[in-house]
């Protein structure tokens, strides 16, 4: 075991930093661990006795729309748009037979359906109406691409409706979301090329929306060992000298991963982004333990001082 | 297990769909299937939609665009590289007959304009469009315009009839269908007895419920949105019929039997169940599904007697050992049944950057290759 401090290039201060926050948007990669990572997060703040909400947004595997409880403090949402549509239509025409009317209308049932950026700006209105009924609110946004039009839809239809309550709220949102005392942005990436360089461009785009609220960097998945690996060996044998693209056997494996993931991470180590890592847990055999991943993600969050 | 080689794969379809879910691995795997068919002599054209770029650096490229990128002789050179450096090529590669290799990875904002152009009855409807800011939303880069291009483009490429094979790597997501769900979003757009409502907003025979609910909504959304609405409306309502017209040819070309869907996934518990739910609902669209490529294995490592680790490295091999029995499990669930398999490809040790490493991969997505 890696019981031993972290090495000072990864820093706990920023990560802990961001999950002080009462909003946390976790977004990066498709295939980093956001789900898992954001549900760890949510898991470690309930059990400081914070009321917590974790949100997602649509997922096909999931019922939609309800919050669940799963522990004294901590809540799932599995947001979707149809849902925060017609609760936001309530909210604002109230629930009389106008709403009604309103709600059952082909067209505005259309318009929910089909109207580019609706969907985004609903499900982040949800996320930002329950702000106020807990303590810490953890989301899991859809990956790079997608969890970027959320919050550029928002900001477009602050600049679409040019008047009413729509208009109104979209602005309120971007300002929450902007805001660092009340949100937090966490880029999640994998110690593997592509997620750490969609990471930096992720970060480029969310400065671009909210340049007040820069956010916080965090590699999940470090193979252990990697930390050990001094950067002087993974400077000397470069991946790109290497014979062969496959690695031998399984030593032979280990050894290259440690330069590979080292080397990776010069992409941001090279521009002095101040990052904390999580080392890679593989999934808990279901089977015999109860334990989810997230359980184990949330330890490990706490045991680098994270949370 | 039940395999569905590839090349037999290649052999019946014109045009093979990658889809998968973030970090699988998808657009190298289409690239490296990309190869190998220019290797039996095919022209062929690999068209990616990932925004993060990742076909032009696996193939070594400093950038990639609308533009055909012809890689055929970097291709020649990495067999002769392979060859001279002892790597085992299977019989049927040996004296290959290269087809042609094009890498293109198309600009959804670009083409939407054109494709407006060409089904607009004027010149002045696409500039109105165009500076709509609803339009302008419309086709931000991340909506589902940006998939539904993808496929208009598929389908003209297709129809030039100058590659014998292409393979399309779909934009990653969190669900591997979300691809699929772009045309039909979009068709529910362009529908018709709707649109009506809102380009003849004033008529008479608009009912009561109608005008209360676009009053609403008006309301709520303040008067410059709907005007820009009933504009877009307007213009949509221009092209939609041929539009709907396209959008019927590109489904059919989906269906037909030139094409056919491989699923992409890596091997966590997770793929079993993401597997059944991508053919259930490849089958409710009536595409043809022909394979699931399981990338970045690691049970191909030969494993080290516990007596020869050192105490610093128990930890990486315990997690090792944990990876791989995971794997072998996620293997025979995804195995089990008739789901066919199409690859099982080691993962590597490092990233893929150039068209040699690519040429290992086209090698071993043959289940029986070994180095």
């Amino acid at each position: 075991m890696t019981k031993g401090r972290p090495e000072p290039a990864f820093t706990a201060a920023q990560v802990s930093g961001i999950l002080r926050r009462k909003l946390v948007f976790v977004s990066g990669k498709g295939g980093v661990g956001k789900t898992a990572v954001s549900q760890g997060i949510a898991r470690a703040l309930a059990e400081t006795g914070l009321r917590t909400l974790w949100v997602c947004f649509e997922d096909p595997l999931q019922e939609p729309g309800v919050i669940r409880q799963h522990g004294s403090k901590l809540w799932y949402l599995n947001c979707s748009a149809e849902l925060a549509f017609n609760e936001y239509a309530s909210l604002k025409i109230g629930s009389g037979p106008l709403s009604k009317v309103f709600l059952k209308n082909k067209l505005v049932q259309y318009l929910a359906k089909a109207a580019p950026g609706i969907h985004e700006l609903v499900l982040l209105g949800k996320v930002w109406y329950e702000r106020t009924h807990y303590d810490r609110i953890v989301v899991d946004l859809p990956s790079t691409g997608h969890g970027l039009a959320m919050f550029q839809s928002t900001k477009n239809f602050s600049v679409l409706f040019t008047g009413g309550p729509v208009h109104r709220d979209a602005e309120s949102m971007i300002e929450t979301f902007g805001n660092p005392a009340e949100s937090g942005h966490l880029i999640l990436a994998l110690p593997e090329e592509m997620p750490l360089q969609e990471a930096l461009e992720l970060s480029g785009f969310l400065h671009d929306l909210f340049p007040e609220n820069p956010p916080g960097f965090l590699v999940n998945r470090l193979f252990p060992g990697v930390e050990q690996t001094r950067q002087s060996e993974s400077e000397a044998d470069q991946p790109d000298s290497w014979p062969t693209p496959l690695a031998k056997s399984a030593a032979d494996y280990l050894h290259k991963r440690m330069i590979l993931e080292n080397y990776n991470l010069r992409l941001w180590r090279d521009r002095k982004i101040p990052f904390g890592v999580l080392e890679f847990v593989p999934p808990p055999d279901l089977s015999h333990s109860k334990e989810s991943v997230s359980d184990v993600l949330s330890e490990e969050l706490k045991r680098r001082g994270y949370l | 297990m039940n395999w569905r080689h590839i090349d037999e794969i290649l052999d019946e379809r014109r045009i093979i769909i990658t889809c998968g879910t973030g970090g699988v691995g998808k657009t190298t795997l289409s690239a490296a299937i990309g190869v190998r068919a220019a290797l039996q002599g095919r022209r062929t054209a690999v068209i990616t939609i990932d925004p993060a770029k990742r076909l032009a650096t696996s193939l070594g490229l400093e950038e990639l665009g609308d533009r055909p990128a012809n890689i055929t002789s970097e291709i020649i050179s990495a067999f002769r590289k392979a060859k001279a450096a002892g790597m085992t090529i299977p019989a049927q590669f040996k004296e290959p007959k290269i087809g042609r290799f094009d890498a293109i990875m198309p600009d959804a904002r670009s083409n939407f304009r054109d494709f407006l152009r060409d089904l607009a009855p004027s010149a002045e409807i696409v500039e109105r469009v165009m500076s709509n800011p609803i339009f302008q939303i419309f086709t931000k880069e991340f909506s589902g315009a940006n998939e539904y291009m993808a496929l208009e483009r598929l389908q003209a490429i297709d129809s030039m009839r100058e590659y014998d094979c292409i393979i399309l790597d779909t934009p990653p997501s969190r669900n591997a269908l979300a691809f699929l769900a772009a045309p039909k979003l979009l068709s529910q757009f362009f529908d018709e007895r709707l649109i009506r409502w809102l380009v003849l907003p004033a008529n008479s025979l608009v009912a009561s419920g109608m005008k209360k609910a676009l009053s609403i909504l008006e309301r709520l959304t303040g008067t410059g949105f709907m005007t820009n609405l009933f504009d877009f409306a307007s213009t949509v309502f221009a092209v939609r019929v041929r539009f709907l017209a396209n959008l019927e040819k590109t489904m059919d070309l989906l269906e037909s039997p030139d094409v056919g869907f491989i699923m992409v996934a890596t091997p966590t518990p997770e793929t079993a169940p993401e597997v059944r739910h991508f053919i259930d609902i490849l089958s409710k669209h009536r595409f043809n599904f022909d394979g699931v490529a399981v990338n970045r294995t690691l049970g191909y490592l030969e494993p080290v007697p516990s007596a020869a680790k050192s105490p610093k490295q128990q930890r990486p091999y315990e997690v090792l050992t944990a990876l791989i029995s995971r794997e072998e499990k996620a293997l025979s669930g995804v195995g089990s049944g008739a789901t066919p398999l199409c690859a099982k490809l080691p993962e590597l040790a490092r990233d893929v950057h150039s068209v040699e490493d690519l040429f290992y991969v086209a090698m071993a997505l043959d289940p029986d290759y070994r180095l």
